[in-house]
């Protein structure tokens, strides 16, 4: 199984980690993500004025081009492929996913859209579908089979999932139910670490607020992370590269200033999943990007290092 | 040599064609480009031409048709006049130049954000695409831009000649082209290896080798620069120094 | 307590309209239970709270509405949306109230000043984010 897959702006330069994690993953469990070969910034976070057409063009060129894809792909696979595409980023994923609602639903704004894309030979038909890649890990995949291919159970980690906001919100763009979501739970459990229950799942960590208005983060990270070592998680895991970089960067801001004295490791949810199927080398884990290194704290448990693992 | 030709044409009765400069009704020739246009008109241009070759970017215009709501941009020195054209010639394009080391910046995305943001604001309209004489896709540079894929932005911006059409038409109010620039500088610097041709001749002109051909350009009087202009050989590279 | 008669002018009335118009939200379904005050992440840093934005639009008090700094804290979390039983789009009427105030004066775009150490690691998305949230475009 393929799926045409939309890697988003981060993934390609400063979340490199996650995406590459991810496409490892999906080729071990046979549902492979083939990246768009073209492809713009969606605008990360969705409009919600009704008039305002010109930030909706950007997605929308983003399905017409996922659709020719999924043709291609079609064409040279000589499969099935779902008219899907499958997004990384929690944010592409709830623009994508908002507009094309919106535009399925309202033709007068798809057609004015279209005009625009009428230069590069591209129409959006409407007919696509935009999923996360958790959406495909839990309903194409199966817990089951990710169960099954653990080579390496994440013994001794107790994970705070973090879904953020934008994979719950709103209605028409989640993926699990807005007040209990257990979709990343699911995950860790199947991955063999301890699920930490918390209420502050969905607890918005400031967003592009880190530009300009850093205090607000600030505040709240400290918050979330008081939360998540109270109820005594040592690591957390997110779906977005902006709430990687808030809760990493701030953790730095806080410990600087006094306010906290350790700080807790942040992981994509692809980065712990590759880690427990086995997945090889560690060059595709690009811990470097991240600002609170997480490697010590892997060591410490075994879960990297030749020492131990072999 | 433009001269002779509209005389030879205007003795032998040519077809006009009406178009519109600044609102004003004008015939002209058919087969002239929008410059020469513009000059047969009585205009003289004294900002916004250059080579009249198609190569330095100098000569933007913006017109429309008639019967067709599209705004069209070109440069005026390689486009010939159609009837029922309304334009114009731009002299400047305003766009904000930020000054920066090359050696203080690394070849990622947030190099170029560092000192362009408004990257950031592109809305995938593909305005600037549709505008660029050199059917550059902008659009996709830009895009490439955001993603860190300097490479790709440097080979697919390699043909623009800054004319600016990109940055007038842009709803996000990006310099494109100083942009491209960026991206160019970095991905020459850091992603590919320096010639060792290149090296030589840096490294020729810090010891001061071509010095004395300068100086004796500097100071020769007009008459004989423009003799040596005219009668320079492009062939003759061995001496060295002759073309410059 | 002192109190203050509220003046439905003409003007109020086109405020209210725009803001209705721009977000696709009905205000007047608003019954003020403050759920959505309760539920925001962000409303001990806003001057007026949630649903005290949504009442000075319902009565049209522009000004109030217009001076606060609530719909620039907000961060577009949809949390208020996602709760309000009676389904007016908060974060929507949030985001109009931006909106309203960038076309009418675009000069409130901040020019974005970033240190040195978010030039290297700042993932573009915080600034394609704030881009579409604080400027007119």
């Amino acid at each position: 199984m393929k799926y045409s897959y939309f890697p988003g702006c981060n993934l390609k330069t400063n979340s490199v980690g996650f995406e590459e994690t991810a496409i490892a993953v999906s080729k071990k469990l046979n549902a492979e993500l083939v990246e768009m070969p073209e492809w713009n910034c969606c605008g990360t976070i969705h409009t919600q004025t009704t008039d305002n057409l010109m930030k909706r063009i950007a997605p929308v060129r983003n399905l017409a081009r996922a659709a020719e894809h999924v043709k291609n792909l079609e064409n040279s696979s000589k499969e099935v492929i779902h008219k899907q595409v499958v997004t990384l980023c929690s944010m592409c994923n709830s623009t994508l996913k908002i507009v094309n609602a919106e535009v399925k639903e309202d033709t007068d704004k798809l057609e004015p859209i279209n005009w625009q894309l009428e230069y590069d030979n591209l129409e959006y038909k409407g007919d696509m579908e935009v999923k996360h890649f958790l959406e495909i890990l839990r309903d194409d995949i199966g817990y089951e089979t990710i169960m099954e291919s653990v080579e390496k159970p994440l013994k001794g980690m107790r994970i705070a999932s973090y879904y953020g906001c934008m994979l719950l919100h709103p209605e028409i763009a989640k993926i699990d139910d807005q007040e209990a979501p257990t979709v990343m739970e699911s995950i860790v459990q199947a991955l063999g670490a301890e699920v930490i229950d918390w209420p502050f799942f969905k607890f918005c960590c400031g967003s592009y607020h880190i530009v300009g208005e850093e205090d607000l983060v600030n505040i709240q990270v400290h918050t979330l992370i008081d939360a998540a070592k109270k109820r005594n998680a040592n690591s957390i895991i997110v779906a977005c590269p902006l709430c990687r970089y808030n809760l990493e960067h701030e953790q730095i801001e806080l410990i600087k200033n006094g306010k906290m004295k350790n700080s807790l490791p942040i992981f994509y949810f692809t980065q712990l999943m590759a880690l427990a199927l086995g997945i090889k080398p560690m060059k595709l884990y690009h811990f470097e990007e991240h600002l609170v290194n997480p490697k010590p704290f892997l060591k410490e448990l075994g879960l990297i290092g030749r020492k131990k693992s072999k | 040599m433009s001269k002779t030709k509209s005389e030879t044409k205007q003795s032998a009765e040519p077809e006009k064609v009406r178009i519109y400069i600044m609102g004003s009704r004008y015939d002209v020739p058919t087969g002239l480009t929008i410059m020469k246009a513009m000059e047969y008109a009585g205009f003289k241009i004294t900002r916004g031409a250059g080579c009249r070759a198609g190569f330095c970017g100098a000569c933007s215009t913006v017109y429309r048709k008639a019967g067709d709501f599209r705004i069209y941009a070109a440069l005026a020195c390689q486009t010939p006049v159609e009837d029922g054209m309304v334009l114009t010639q731009l002299p400047f394009v305003p766009a904000p130049k930020p000054k920066y080391k090359i050696d203080d910046l690394r070849p990622s995305a947030n190099s170029i954000l560092r000192y362009y943001p408004e990257v950031a604001r592109c809305l995938s309209c593909n305005a600037c695409t549709r505008v660029c004489p050199q059917e550059i896709n902008v659009m996709n540079y830009i895009q490439d831009c955001l993603h860190g894929k300097l490479a790709k932005a440097a080979e697919e911006s390699f043909d623009c000649v800054q004319c600016g059409l990109c940055t007038i038409r842009c709803p996000a109010e990006i310099p494109q082209y100083h942009v491209a620039m960026l991206a160019r500088r970095l991905h020459g610097k850091y992603n590919i290896p320096t010639p060792k041709y290149l090296e030589i001749r840096v490294k020729e002109l810090e010891d001061g080798k071509y010095e004395e051909g300068f100086q004796e350009l500097m100071t020769i009087d007009k008459k004989k620069l423009k003799e040596r202009y005219t009668t320079r050989d492009f062939m003759d590279q061995k001496k060295g120094g002759g073309d410059e | 307590m002192p109190f203050e008669y509220i003046k439905m002018d003409k003007e109020a009335l086109k405020f209210i309209d725009t803001i209705e118009e721009i977000s696709g939200s009905n205000v007047y379904l608003c019954y003020d239970c403050g759920k959505c005050s309760s539920g925001c992440a962000f409303v001990y840093k806003m001057d007026l709270t949630v649903n005290q934005v949504i009442s000075y639009i319902k009565t049209g008090q522009k000004e109030k509405v217009l001076s606060a700094n609530s719909p620039w804290v907000c961060s577009s979390c949809l949390t208020c949306t996602v709760r309000c039983p009676r389904e007016v789009d908060i974060a929507a009427v949030m985001e109009a109230v931006r909106e309203y105030t960038l076309r009418n004066e675009p000069e409130r775009l901040k020019r974005i000043e970033l240190t040195d150490e978010m030039k290297k690691n700042l993932p573009n998305i915080a600034l394609v984010g704030s881009y579409r949230k604080k400027s007119e475009l």
